[in-house]
């Protein structure tokens, strides 16, 4: 198969450089180790934030971290897509007779966000097991609807960004505070934020449907019913499909900055 | 010495021209004070932590997000490339000192960085209620020290990020060394959480560190948590780590120089 040609061929490219390889894995995990923390200090500081604790928290910083980082494993292409527009790589894959979508994805990945992914699972795992979950079948397959719907998210937020960028090849640093924003976001409950932030949050760049809410199912908090929590996960499908529709529409408006 | 000023000077005025990127980057620092302001508001829920009144810890944010990009220690712009790529052999066969080109440089790019941007943040955080806002420095002197301190930090850090050019020379991944040194000063200079969220005793020992000199000394002298007579002897320890850390970085950059291997020609 043609991806694992390409995943092959960018395992190769970069554990060339072991050195490297190995001083970027570890100054990505540290940058998350570091954030973990100050999330720690908060909570040795000041207990509790509304109904949440450390470990209800830390949950949440795990479900983000992982999701973030495999995203920007996988799907580095779309995260730099202003540099495939840049050095004009875009038009060689624009002419090749494989799906374009595809190819993106085939252009780039970032192996050293992975240790940042073993960090997320293991902090996962370790708040599961600290916060007494009575579990169901329903309970695993939220979960996992979870981190599936929440790398849709981050892939469909990357995507307009790299749709942006077909129009205005500058670097938006507005995209930075809709990526980079909502992963710290993501780090607390939503619900500690002022109204408008956390509306925006939860409909508008969904962060809430991959941690907050499915979250509160989880731990069975919250004053909505059930169902709501639960389900919430799938909004995230809802919010990605406009975002592939309007990175399509963007490429077939693409002028190539020729070479 | 007027080679190097020469050198501040054109990167200092060459930054000024990036107006757009400033916009922006001003954008991004006013969501994030913003985020964290509601963030310590909802934990403190009104007490005084730590020394810590609510409307200080608005002030410490808006300071640090004003200041932001005189608050932490990096590779200097350009240096990794040269040294990943060997273009830094054309600066050996120049005739001034490499360790105080890039040293001015690095400074001259970070202040004018700053100057485009902490007016309008501090502005816009002025205008804020007082509980979430930026308030006027607790005396003039508190106000006289914290400018000292700022400019002593600014110049702390670049002595720091003159050690990460030594060791990217070492390790040859200009990126991971950056964000290591980057992260570890960070978390021990209070740039990532405030240092009084700290345990006690790690605290003391990080005053024995540069690293809280650079981004947590200035803000909290102009929001009165450190008294006048601590922040002098606080002065005092940062300058001691400047000379000393200029020092070593000097001694640490010639000797790397010496074993530097050019390949190709």
């Amino acid at each position: 198969m043609l991806y694992n040609r390409y995943l092959k061929m960018h395992r190769k490219s970069s554990f060339q450089y072991k050195g490297n390889m190995v001083m970027l894995s570890i100054s990505s995990v540290l940058i998350s180790i570091s954030e973990l923390i100050a999330v720690f200090l908060m909570f040795r500081n000041f207990k509790t934030v509304g109904n949440w604790g450390f470990y209800e928290t830390a949950l949440m910083f795990g479900l983000i971290t992982t999701i973030y980082s495999f995203t920007e494993c996988f799907a580095r292409g779309f995260d730099e897509f202003s540099k495939l527009i840049k050095n004009g790589d875009l038009d060689r894959l624009m002419v090749r007779p494989v799906n374009i979508i595809y190819q993106i994805f085939g252009s780039k990945m970032e192996f050293s966000k992975l240790s940042r992914v073993v960090l997320g699972l293991t902090v996962i795992g370790i708040s599961l097991a600290k916060l007494s979950i009575n579990w169901t079948v329903a309970k695993v397959l939220v979960l996992i609807l979870t981190l599936s719907c929440g790398c849709l998210v981050i892939l469909g937020v990357m995507m307009v960004g790299a749709g942006i960028s077909v129009f205005s090849v500058e670097n938006l640093e507005f995209i930075n505070i809709i990526t980079n924003g909502a992963k710290e976001i993501g780090y607390y409950p939503i619900d500690i934020y002022n109204k408008w932030l956390s509306r925006i949050f939860t409909f508008i760049i969904p962060v809430a449907c991959f941690n907050y809410l499915p979250i509160s199912y989880l731990i069975g908090i919250g004053s909505l019913p059930n169902i709501v929590y639960a389900l919430s996960p799938l909004y995230g499908l809802i919010f990605f499909i406009p975002c592939l529709l309007f990175f399509l529409w963007s490429l077939k408006k693409y002028q190539s900055t020729g070479t | 010495m007027n080679a190097y000023s020469g050198l501040f000077k054109m990167t200092f005025k060459g930054e000024l021209q990036y107006r757009a990127k400033a916009i922006s980057g001003m954008t991004t620092q006013l969501f994030w004070g913003i985020m964290y302001i509601y963030l310590y508001t909802a934990f403190m829920g009104g007490k005084i932590i730590e020394g810590f009144s609510v409307s200080q810890m608005a002030s410490y944010i808006w300071l640090g997000q004003a200041f932001f990009v005189l608050r932490y220690v990096e590779l200097p712009k350009k240096c990794g490339k040269e040294i990943e790529n060997g273009d830094v052999c054309y600066k050996f066969v120049r005739p001034v000192d490499l360790y105080n080109q890039w040293f001015f440089e690095h400074l001259g790019y970070k202040l004018s960085a700053t100057l485009l941007r902490f007016l309008p943040i501090t502005v816009v955080a002025f205008l804020l209620p007082k509980s979430i806002g930026l308030s006027a420095p607790v005396s003039f002197t508190a106000f006289l020290l914290f400018l000292i301190s700022l400019l002593i930090g600014a110049v702390l850090m670049s002595a720091l990020s003159m050690i990460v050019v030594y060791l990217t020379f070492k390790t040859m991944s200009p990126k991971g060394t950056s964000t290591i040194v980057q992260t570890i000063s960070g978390l021990l200079g209070g740039f990532f959480i405030p240092l009084p969220l700290m345990p006690q005793a790690v605290q003391t020992i990080l005053n024995y560190l540069p690293f809280r000199y650079i981004a947590d000394l200035p803000l909290r002298i102009y929001i009165g948590n450190i008294g006048v007579q601590s922040a002098l002897m606080y002065i005092g320890i940062s300058l001691l780590w400047l000379i000393g850390l200029v020092v070593i970085g000097k001694l640490l950059l010639k000797n790397a120089l010496k074993k530097t291997v050019i390949q190709g020609g």
